[in-house]
């Protein structure tokens, strides 16, 4: 049926059309915020939802990042990359290598986010890059996937120990303004997330390599039609993606104050819930998820137990693919 | 411990045989429906949940409780289904992974279901048939070996529930499902409701992986939320893949073959912890999985046709 | 708009049908009516959204608006295997037979309201199943010996030739017992001599049974000798309506496709 799609023009297709039609699904979303955060207000005061608030930023800072990942591996793929989750842990669980061998804290993470960058990319050129070459079938490509991700964890479990284990950094200094209080490395957290999330949405939105692979995980066939060097997009990518789940997994760490090797793949849900709320493809939309679903969660806590934060992900999860399963801001590819 | 250490091995018969089991629901689903079922162990646990709660809180005989608990979880198949079918492939795998995760959150923090602790003390009845059965064997001098029954009971139903499937399968029923798996919409085309088709196939593979459950239960005697995660899944899809897609018999062989194998690892005395082996355990599923997904999809008896799914 | 012949009675009505796909009209408010046990072609340039109105008549999409009736009763919105249930039956343009399926299982997978396909078969009715399988298999064997595809009963469907399948898709279309058979290009790929033999058995089973047939295809003679009646689309509207000899001198029609020459498709 090829009557009535438009032919692809010189640019890339989607990026400059996406941006516009994602402002009123933008501001309607800060709405609906809005007039949740005034709701939950009037029902438990202004010092408990700021403060859930402050906590659902720090956790927003993670979510975006991982999301942000797992949404541009997904234009590649054409699949949800279920190893991506454990890329977070291997970033933390690095960090703790190399923290462990003398440097501090902060470098040593930072070195870890490389590493885990470099691992990424190594990742495609080995195992994707071949089976997209070859065209292989949804069920494969998943089940490498499953397989990659217990190697990857189980790899982390065989060296570092399945138990749970402190982030050693100072978790008990806190820092307070008025009537809110954070953890100073929490702070840390968020100062660090916010940044990295507006660097990010900066890069894609104004660099040449940012409206490049937007149109890619977007539509690579499109992308490619429209004269994208897809094979070095594709790559570099990868690069990214490893890079801002090795930091998205370090700011998780700090933020939570420990880990166990299996936190990533659950992450992963929530991670997806992120990206699928955003439309699936769409990098903005994975960072404005990853704000929804950190809000979310927190907020929660403000009329339940908090340990049902995790099944609240869950249950964003059900009700989006439910209901709106393109996402707030997507054109999405949801039903078969 | 010697390899040659009799109620080892029966020990890995049994397990394997409760693989066996739980992996055929997976190649139903899988290998004939086109449906990659992750969230397997979620109907199984809420199989073996029901059956210990309706023994151990309502007092059914285990005779009762089991039947029940089978039809409980071919409900949860068809409401886990309802909504999510029409999902695309990977989606619909990555819910019902989140299905079976808030199925073991819920168990781990809920009073009802006795938490972290589990249940325990459901088994009364089997241990009855168990004495009774020893009792039997010992006629034939088998009476000490602690697991035969329980070995034999497993195996007993893995071949019951393998000739049933493959009798299902050469039906006019199976043959909907394997045009479905090749083409759902000329399926569709010749008046077959491809979702109903779909939705029994859920069931199927939710009431296989209860009777999986009901064995893993009497083998460990107590239910506890934490066995139930989704590693068990991975692990049955390692055997699927394994034995190779569309074929029954090559789940049997598979569960087998990745059993003997993971179990074995212990006999080879690497200077490594407990923890460490087990690791090392889902580091080779993890690399099995890769390896043959990679260069040789269609596994031990699959065929390459076979591999031809819907993306 | 040229009418036809006797008025025999609309076993199909398209009216005033739109479908549109982001800013472009795939099919523009079209309107027209298939007399029952009659021969219909659907004519037009590429691009003129024949295949997108079949769709829409089977299911496989809905219009934005207007309504599609079989039978005096809407199917436009039904899901496609309840316009199959209802007796509409289609064929694509590239064959879509289950290739990994023998000739003999495509065939049997066509027959109707079989019991043997309910899972609750198995456990009671056994004998009612079987029965209908039986009959199923005799009524698959006579229509495989109609198109000569009985001795490639066992094969794999994917063995067989690209005209084969073509007449293989044709069998197991009247498998299903239709009323109304949508052709989706049925002559392309296909040798002169298959093809005449298929639209034998068109105007055989019109005759017979009083099949409706309504095909889209792009061999003008062959229109011309067997349709009854041909309807021409283009740019999804509805550019003529009636006999053969009646529209090919229509200069709507003419200007149609004339006028597509000069453009991309």
């Amino acid at each position: 049926m090829t009557v009535g799609r438009k032919a692809a023009s010189g640019a890339p297709a989607g990026a400059p059309e996406r941006r516009l039609a994602d402002i009123p699904a933008a501001a309607w979303l800060a709405v609906v915020l809005v007039a949740a955060a005034l709701v939950m207000t009037i029902a438990r005061g202004p010092v408990a939802v700021g403060q859930t608030t402050l906590n659902g930023l720090v956790a927003a800072g993670y979510f975006s990042l991982g999301a942000v990942g797992l949404t541009l591996v997904f234009g590649t793929l054409r699949i949800i990359n279920f190893a991506h989750g454990d890329l977070l842990t291997l970033g933390a669980y690095l960090t703790f290598g190399i923290s462990a061998l003398g440097l501090p804290f902060w470098p040593a993470a930072a070195l870890a986010i490389v590493l885990t960058a470099l691992i990424a990319f190594a990742l495609d050129r080995i195992i994707w890059e071949p089976m997209r070459r070859a065209r292989t079938s949804t069920l494969q490509l998943f089940l490498v996937a499953i397989g990659l991700a217990m190697v990857i964890r189980y790899s982390i479990q065989f060296f570092a120990g399945s138990q749970v284990r402190a982030v050693g950094q100072d978790v008990l200094s806190s820092l307070s303004v008025g009537p809110f209080h954070l953890g100073t490395l929490q702070a840390l957290v968020l100062v660090v997330g916010v940044a990295a999330v507006a660097l990010v949405g900066v890069a894609l939105a104004f660099t040449r390599f940012g409206k490049q692979i937007r149109a890619l995980a977007d539509n690579m066939a499109l992308a490619e039609i429209s004269g994208i060097d897809t094979l070095r997009a594709v790559r570099l990518i990868w690069l990214v993606a490893g890079g801002l789940a090795g930091l998205a997994g370090v700011l998780y760490a700090a933020a939570i104050g420990s880990v166990n090797p299996n936190f990533g793949f659950f992450i992963l849900l929530s991670l997806f819930t992120a990206a699928v709320l955003g439309g699936i493809g769409n990098a903005y939309g994975a960072l404005a998820g990853g704000l929804v679903i950190g809000l979310a969660q927190e907020w929660s806590t403000l009329f339940f137990n908090a340990r049902w934060k995790p099944v609240v992900g869950f249950a964003i999860l059900i009700v989006i693919l439910l209901i709106m399963p393109r996402g707030i801001f997507g054109v999405g590819r949801a039903r078969s | 411990m010697s390899i040659f250490n009799v109620d080892f091995w029966i020990g890995v018969g049994v397990v394997s045989g409760i693989y066996g089991i739980f992996t055929l629901g997976l190649q139903l689903n899988v290998g004939f429906t086109g449906l990659i079922n992750l969230g397997q162990v979620g109907f199984m646990s809420v199989g073996a949940y029901a059956m210990g709660m309706l023994v151990v809180d309502a007092g059914w005989p285990l005779a009762l409780a089991f039947p029940a608990a089978i039809l409980i979880s071919i409900a949860t198949g068809v409401l886990v289904g309802l909504p999510t079918l029409r999902l695309r492939a990977d989606y619909f795998g990555i819910v019902t992974i989140a299905f079976s995760e808030i199925v073991r959150y819920v168990f781990q923090n809920a009073a009802f279901a006795g938490g972290n602790q589990g249940i325990l003390g459901y088994d009364a009845d089997w241990r009855v048939f168990q004495a009774w059965a020893s009792g039997r064997l010992a006629a034939i001098g088998l009476g000490e070996v602690a697991q035969l029954p329980l070995l034999v009971a497993v195996w007993a139903s893995l071949l019951l529930c393998l000739a049933a499937l493959m009798a299902l399968q050469s039906s006019p029923w199976g043959r909907v499902l394997k045009a479905i798996r090749e083409d759902e919409d000329a399926a569709a085309a010749l008046g077959k409701n491809v979702f109903a088709f779909k939705l029994q196939s859920l069931g199927l593979a939710a009431a296989l992986a209860t009777v999986a459950g009901f064995f893993l239960a009497m083998n460990v005697t107590y239910l506890y939320p934490s066995e139930f995660d989704p590693s068990f899944t991975f692990f049955g899809y390692a055997v699927l893949i394994l034995g190779g897609f569309a074929s029954y018999g090559g789940v049997v062989v598979g569960a087998v073959l990745l059993c003997a194998l993971t179990e074995g690892l212990r006999f080879l005395e690497l200077p490594l912890s407990s923890g460490q082996s087990g690791s090392l355990r889902f580091i080779i599923v993890g690399l099995i999985l890769i390896g043959l997904s990679m260069f040789r999809p269609q596994g031990l008896f699959g065929g390459k046709a076979e591999m031809q799914l819907r993306a | 708009m040229t009418t036809t012949r006797e008025a025999g009675e609309a076993i199909l009505a398209i009216e005033a049908v739109t479908k549109r796909f982001g800013g472009l009209r795939a099919v523009d408010d079209a309107s027209f009516a298939v007399e029952r046990g009659s021969i219909t072609a659907l004519i037009g340039p590429n691009g003129a959204g024949k295949t997108t109105l079949l769709d829409l008549i089977s299911g496989y999409d809905r219009p934005d608006s207007g309504a599609v009736r079989f039978e005096g009763r809407r199917i436009d919105g039904l899901a496609v295997h309840r316009v199959a249930r209802r007796g509409v039956v289609r064929t694509f343009q590239l064959t879509r037979v289950f290739a990994a399926m023998s000739v003999r299982d495509n065939m049997l997978l066509a027959a109707q309201r079989h019991p043997g396909e309910g899972l609750h078969r198995l456990a009671f009715g056994r004998g009612s199943a079987r029965r209908a399988e039986e009959a199923a298999r005799e009524r698959a064997e006579r229509l495989m010996r109609g198109f000569a595809l009985e001795s490639k009963a066992d094969d794999y469907a994917g063995a067989l030739s690209g005209g084969q399948r073509k007449l293989l898709e044709f069998a197991r279309a009247l498998m299903t017992g239709p009323r109304l058979v949508l052709l989706d290009e049925p002559m392309a790929g296909v040798n002169r001599a298959l093809g005449a033999k298929l639209l034998d058995e068109v105007e055989r089973l019109r005759r017979e049974e009083g099949m409706t047939f309504l095909f889209i295809e792009h061999d003008i003679d062959v229109v011309m000798r067997r349709a009854d009646r041909v309807v021409v689309m283009a740019e999804g509207a509805v550019v003529a309506d009636g006999p053969p000899a009646i529209v090919r001198r229509d200069p709507r029609v003419i200007d149609a496709y004339l006028g597509r020459k000069g453009d991309a498709a």
